[in-house]
């Protein structure tokens, strides 16, 4: 059975189980939390959507709630709208308004991200404060109540509210089955390389945190409903958006029903304490937000449902994604072949490049060109500018001065993903594996640029697993490989993007001298595939074999260029490499 | 309005923003040494202002009759005391929890502890505002003595008419702010300690090859940092009424000057602070009441997205 | 008479999270030597520095200087113990000034004591220390930062001064100029050095003995004059 159709099985079960249990529970307190505990559920999984699965810390989620919810009450207010209606509004006002905050903040990482994110709701909040929304209260409908979502019968609330949230299960499950669930792993795993292996990130990003906000803003729009008064403080305050990220982390981040399960435990406590003990204690519930996010985090930081996993299950990893398994072990390498035609052109060429790093000139007027097919070695000392030249070329880094163009293209514009998708394919001095997928998901997420198909993906992957010959590791995670199968898996990755071209940092450093020789087996292998290779190496050793030519950087500028045997001869290479006193002694 | 009476508003103003301004940069320095010497966004600082506020209440409630240094200056006197008090706070609460996410633990989490960071500093943030309802009760408290109703009067100025009026109580805190500053500046600039820490900051491996205890610094850096906004905040409970929700809405202003100044750097964090000070009251002339947080809000969000590393700080600072 | 050995490692395996990058390391620095430990990139030269510093745990093995047992001693005590690590990239401490870095650099007890006499040692060895002490570190040149790191390192008054490529990217004048100067250093003050460089030849002239290490193992050691000639050095690193 597939994942997703398991995921909806269980879906459509917690669905029953609720309203068996709703049925069974004669306490209209009871039956008011049973309510709003699947709204915070949504609100849980639409912070996940987003925050959870593409690794960017939202503050702000209150935003998308609070407009949903207002625009919910004020349509009711001013232009009588019915809820039916405006809750459809509301979804599409936070997917909306998501959009908006997310083309702007995503300039951003890390810490100013999610600083950024907490300003748009308390701004919010302010300004519907000074527009006089101080408390907007939804009318009572007496002629035609169900039109306006106002029942006698407090089932049918919690119905509405299973409703959405079943149906926001649905769309995490199956977003997070598809490509748009791996692209998002892959940029919290390490977005550069995410970018390297050709995905857009941007793009992701902001399909994202769309469908996050509408989410939000349903669930909003469903509160106002819910609880007839609407207040800026409610709906915008700082513990809408803290709720939100907490019910998701303390569940389980990066899961379909931790979020569920964080609003399902912390809901209910913090409401029956808050009832008992509210006269005492007034700030009880933000204390048992506060004090469990704390024990999550120092205890279990990645949420209860990972914790839960890895003591049932000592010892295994914990892994993402799909962990689909090999599909097509027959799978041809040819299929990653590239057309021999027009060998000995020039497929890149570096023009005049120059790059500094303040007062470091990383590359140097530097210019060279790669002809089709060719296998070409970058070496140098270090810090002689090579790593740097790699990211010039994939477009990590802009050059100061000069131009880069591949098969006649400028590479000027272009953004790492695009460039990739162009046939440019690279790996990384310190690999950067997506730890947390399997081997077969790492190098699936590279196959993505040319196909949206999950089998032709896949395909692909298994072609250029079986090539590295990864097969008996593909189901084990990026985190547990070997220095070399990492390596290996980097290419893999590589390979999967079809790329013309492949850009190889440092594939030897740190291999003993065995592991050296099955490198440069495959490697002799992909250039068979007629796929043109530049490799970095800091040492000569084993790279005398293998390539056809040699460019020598020092201190960024082309120290000597030429076929391996007169390179090791040049007096400038060797003084270079191994130090003057060694041409001395000789 | 007339343009002398105007110009009399804009000059208010202008003097107002700069004493207030004053103590929101003393505040800004607090969060920005925390960030620059762990590379931690301590969310809940808003909160530690809060306790430095209280603890000068209710010592000034407690102590209040005894009067030393004469009752008008005592309230001056508690505020700064909040500083080493709320020091001990942050060290003990730094050893217990936050050490676990930074550092060199933090590195081995996900994006650095980021993440882990900043979440467990918002569930501090969570517990102490919600905590200090409970302890301190919600009703707005204030530590307010004569000086804080009475002013100065400069001027007239011009012919009888233009004259600004300041008031002595926040003349007094906006000034101390300003020598706590330099004070601080000083320590960190000149002492041993001082240039441990920054060593911390700009190269933690190296200093630890020089023999510097990282985690301590860090601990030491987070007191620091929460005790001087504490004084900050010790210095407000003079001049309006607080409750323990107030932490919120001066942690926006708190990142506002940061941000503004540049993260890491104190200078601009100073500088930071005060221009958000002068923004607010300046904003108040022409803007509704309630609009002054969204303008700074709004500012924060325009420096954050165009020019995240700040107008005032030096660039290796930044991160 | 043998020299006491200063520092010793026997069986260290060491490395990031699962994988090891060491693999069973086993060496020895006598009292006022000076050794080199040579090997192309990625051999795991940095990863040894660091394991000796503290900031890389082993999974296995010991490593013991004089009497005391390193292994139990905290990161940032080694520091205090004698040991001074000048390393890879010369890190110095950028919006510090020149002499506030080299008073990190004595930030142990031991730098602090003599510190004042120290750094007039120093600003003789590397004169542009003191020409310009109050300039930040951050706007020096790469010649110049890694005189400076040298000078922080010198100036904690260590046991053991450890050398993490001090070559790398400079430009071959100013190379010369630094190893010039450590080796006066080293002859004058009879401090003991391990040097890791991958210039091969300098890093062997000078050195009392020396270790090649390729893929986290060592596959030679001895005497310089023996290592010279051995064509397995230039096979690690030219490939023939």
């Amino acid at each position: 059975m597939s994942s997703i159709r398991k995921d909806f099985l269980h879906i459509g079960l917690f669905g029953l189980v609720y309203i068996i249990l709703a049925l069974l529970v004669d306490n209209s307190y009871y039956l008011l939390i049973m309510t709003i505990v699947p709204v915070w559920a949504v609100m849980g999984l639409s912070w996940n959507l987003f925050s959870g699965y593409s690794g960017l810390v939202s503050f702000g989620h209150a935003a998308f709630f609070g407009l949903g919810a207002y625009l919910v009450a004020l349509c009711m207010v001013v232009w009588d709208l019915n809820p039916w209606l405006t809750i459809m509004l509301a979804t599409a006002a936070g997917g909306l308004s998501a959009l908006l905050v997310g083309i702007p903040t995503f300039r951003l990482r890390g810490h100013y991200f999610a600083l950024a994110m907490l300003a748009y709701p308390l701004a919010l909040l302010y300004i519907f404060e000074w527009l006089g929304y101080q408390e907007v209260a939804l009318p009572m409908k007496r002629e035609t109540p169900v039109l306006y979502m106002q029942f006698e019968n407090p089932l049918a609330y919690i119905a509405l509210a299973l409703a959405l949230l079943l149906a926001a299960l649905g769309i995490t499950s199956l977003l997070s089955h598809s490509r748009f669930g791996m692209s998002l792993l892959a940029i919290k795993l390490d977005e550069d390389a995410a970018e390297a292996a050709g995905i857009n990130t941007l793009y992701w990003k902001l399909i994202a945190i769309t469908i996050s906000g509408a989410l939000a803003g349903a669930a909003g729009g469903f509160y106002a409903v819910v609880l007839l008064v609407v207040t800026p403080l409610a709906v915008f305050g700082m513990l809408v958006s803290a709720q939100a990220l907490i019910f998701a982390m303390f569940g389980g981040v990066g899961t379909l029903w931790g979020p569920v399960l964080g609003a399902f435990i912390l809901v209910p406590l913090s409401e029956l304490l808050y009832a008992r003990y509210a006269a005492d204690f007034p700030g009880i519930q933000g204390v048992i937000y506060g004090v469990a996010i704390i024990a999550v985090i120092l205890f279990a930081p990645e949420g209860i449902l990972w914790k839960v996993r890895s003591i049932l299950k000592p010892g295994q990893f914990r892994m993402l994604g799909s962990t689909a398994s090999i599909t097509d072990l027959d799978a041809d390498e040819s299929l990653l072949a590239v057309s021999q035609g027009g060998s000995g052109e020039k497929i890149l060429e570096v023009i005049g490049v120059s790059k500094a790093f303040g007062g470091l000139q990383a590359t140097d007027e530097l210019s060279f060109a790669v002809k089709q097919g060719e296998l070409l070695g970058i070496i140098g000392p270090n810090g002689a500018g090579k790593t740097t030249l790699f990211n010039l070329l994939n477009g990590f880094i802009k050059p100061d001065k000069g131009e880069i163009t591949f098969q006649g293209q400028s590479l000027r514009k272009k953004r790492p993903n695009r460039i990739c998708a162009m046939g440019i394919a690279r790996t990384f001095q310190v690999a950067k594996p997506f730890t947390h997928l399997s081997v077969l998901d790492n190098v699936v997420i590279g196959a993505y640029v040319h196909t949206r198909s999950k089998e032709e993906a896949s395909r692909h992957a298994s072609a250029a697993i079986k090539l590295v010959g990864l097969e008996n590791q593909c189901a084990l995670p990026g985190a547990n490989l070997t220095n070399k199968e990492l390596r290996l898996m980097e290419l893999a990755r590589a390979l999967a993007s079809l790329p013309k071209l492949i850009l190889v940092d440092e594939i030897l450093a740190g291999l003993d001298p065995d592991a050296m020789q099955e490198m440069l087996v495959v490697l002799e292998k992909v250039r068979k595939l007629g796929i043109t290779i530049v490799i970095i190496e800091h040492s000569m050793q084993a790279m005398v074999q293998l390539v056809d030519r040699f460019i020598v950087l020092d201190h960024g500028a082309l120290l000597a260029e030429g076929r391996p045997e007169e390179i090791v001869k040049n007096p400038q290479v060797i003084e270079a490499y191994l130090g003057k006193k060694w041409l001395e002694n000789d | 309005m007339d343009s002398l009476q105007f110009l009399e508003n804009i000059l208010q103003s202008l003097v107002a923003g700069l004493l207030m301004g004053s103590m929101y940069g003393l505040m800004c320095v607090g969060l920005t040494i925390i960030f620059g010497v762990m590379r931690v966004i301590n969310f809940a600082q808003g909160e530690f202002m809060m306790l430095g506020m209280y603890f000068a209440y209710f010592c000034f409630a407690w102590f209040g009759t005894y009067a030393f240094f004469g009752g008008l200056w005592f309230p001056f006197f508690l505020a700064l005391l909040a500083g080493p008090a709320v020091f001990l706070v942050g060290v003990l609460l730094h050893r217990l929890l936050i050490n676990a996410v930074t550092g060199r633990r933090g590195n081995k989490l996900e994006a650095q502890g980021h993440y882990a960071q900043l979440v467990l500093t918002l569930g501090i943030a969570l517990v102490l505002q919600n905590g200090g309802l409970f302890l301190f009760g919600s009703t707005p408290v204030s530590v307010a003595n004569e000086l804080s109703y009475s002013a100065w009067e400069w001027g007239p100025m011009v012919g009888d008419r233009v004259s600004v009026f300041v008031n002595q109580a926040q003349t007094i805190s906006g000034l101390l702010a300003l020598v706590v500053v330099i004070g601080f500046a000083v320590l960190m600039g000149k002492s041993r300690l001082g240039k441990s820490l920054r060593a911390s900051a700009d190269n933690p491996d190296a200093a630890i090859y020089m023999g510097i205890n990282v985690d301590r610094a860090h601990r030491l850096a987070f007191g620091f940092g929460v005790g001087i906004t504490a004084i900050g905040g010790g210095l407000l409970a003079s001049n309006a009424p607080f409750q323990p929700y107030i932490g919120t809405e001066y942690v926006i202003i708190m990142y506002a000057g940061v941000v503004l100044g540049g993260l890491g750097s104190i200078r601009g964090a100073f500088l930071g602070g005060l221009s958000i000070g002068v923004l607010q009251q300046v904003s108040a002339i022409i803007l509704p009441n309630q609009l002054q947080n969204t303008v700074i809000f709004i500012c924060f969000l325009i420096i954050i997205l165009f020019r995240p590393q700040g107008f005032f700080g030096n660039k290796d600072r930044t991160a | 008479m043998t020299k006491p050995v200063l520092l010793q490692l026997n069986n260290i395996c060491a490395g990031y999270g699962e994988i090891d990058v060491l693999h069973d390391i086993s060496i020895s620095l006598l009292e006022g030597e000076l050794i080199s430990v040579v090997g192309p990139n990625g051999a795991g030269k940095t990863t040894l520095f660091k394991t000796i510093s503290g900031i890389v745990t082993p999974s296995s093995g010991e490593i013991h200087f004089g009497e005391q047992d390193l292994l139990a001693v905290e990161a940032s005590r080694r520091a205090h113990l004698g040991l001074a690590h000048v390393p890879e990239g010369r890190q110095v401490f950028p919006s510090l000034s020149i002499l506030e870095n080299l008073e990190m650099g004595a930030f142990a007890d031991r730098g602090r004591a003599g510190f004042k006499e120290n750094l007039e040692k120093i600003i003789t060895w590397f004169p542009v220390l003191g020409e310009r002490s109050g300039q930040l570190a951050g706007t020096l040149s790469g010649g110049e930062q890694q005189m400076l790191a040298i000078g922080r390192g010198l100036a904690a008054n260590p046991d053991i001064l450890m050398l993490d490529e001090p070559s790398m990217g400079l430009a071959p004048a100013i190379v010369d100029e630094i190893f010039e100067r450590l080796i006066e250093i080293h002859r004058t003050s009879e401090l003991s050095v391990i040097l890791v460089e991958q210039r091969v030849a300098e890093a062997l002239h000078f050195a009392n003995r020396a270790y090649v290490l390729e893929a986290g193992k060592i596959i030679l050691s001895g005497k310089p004059e023996e290592l010279q000639n051995d064509d397995r050095i230039r096979q690690a690193y030219l490939g023939m």
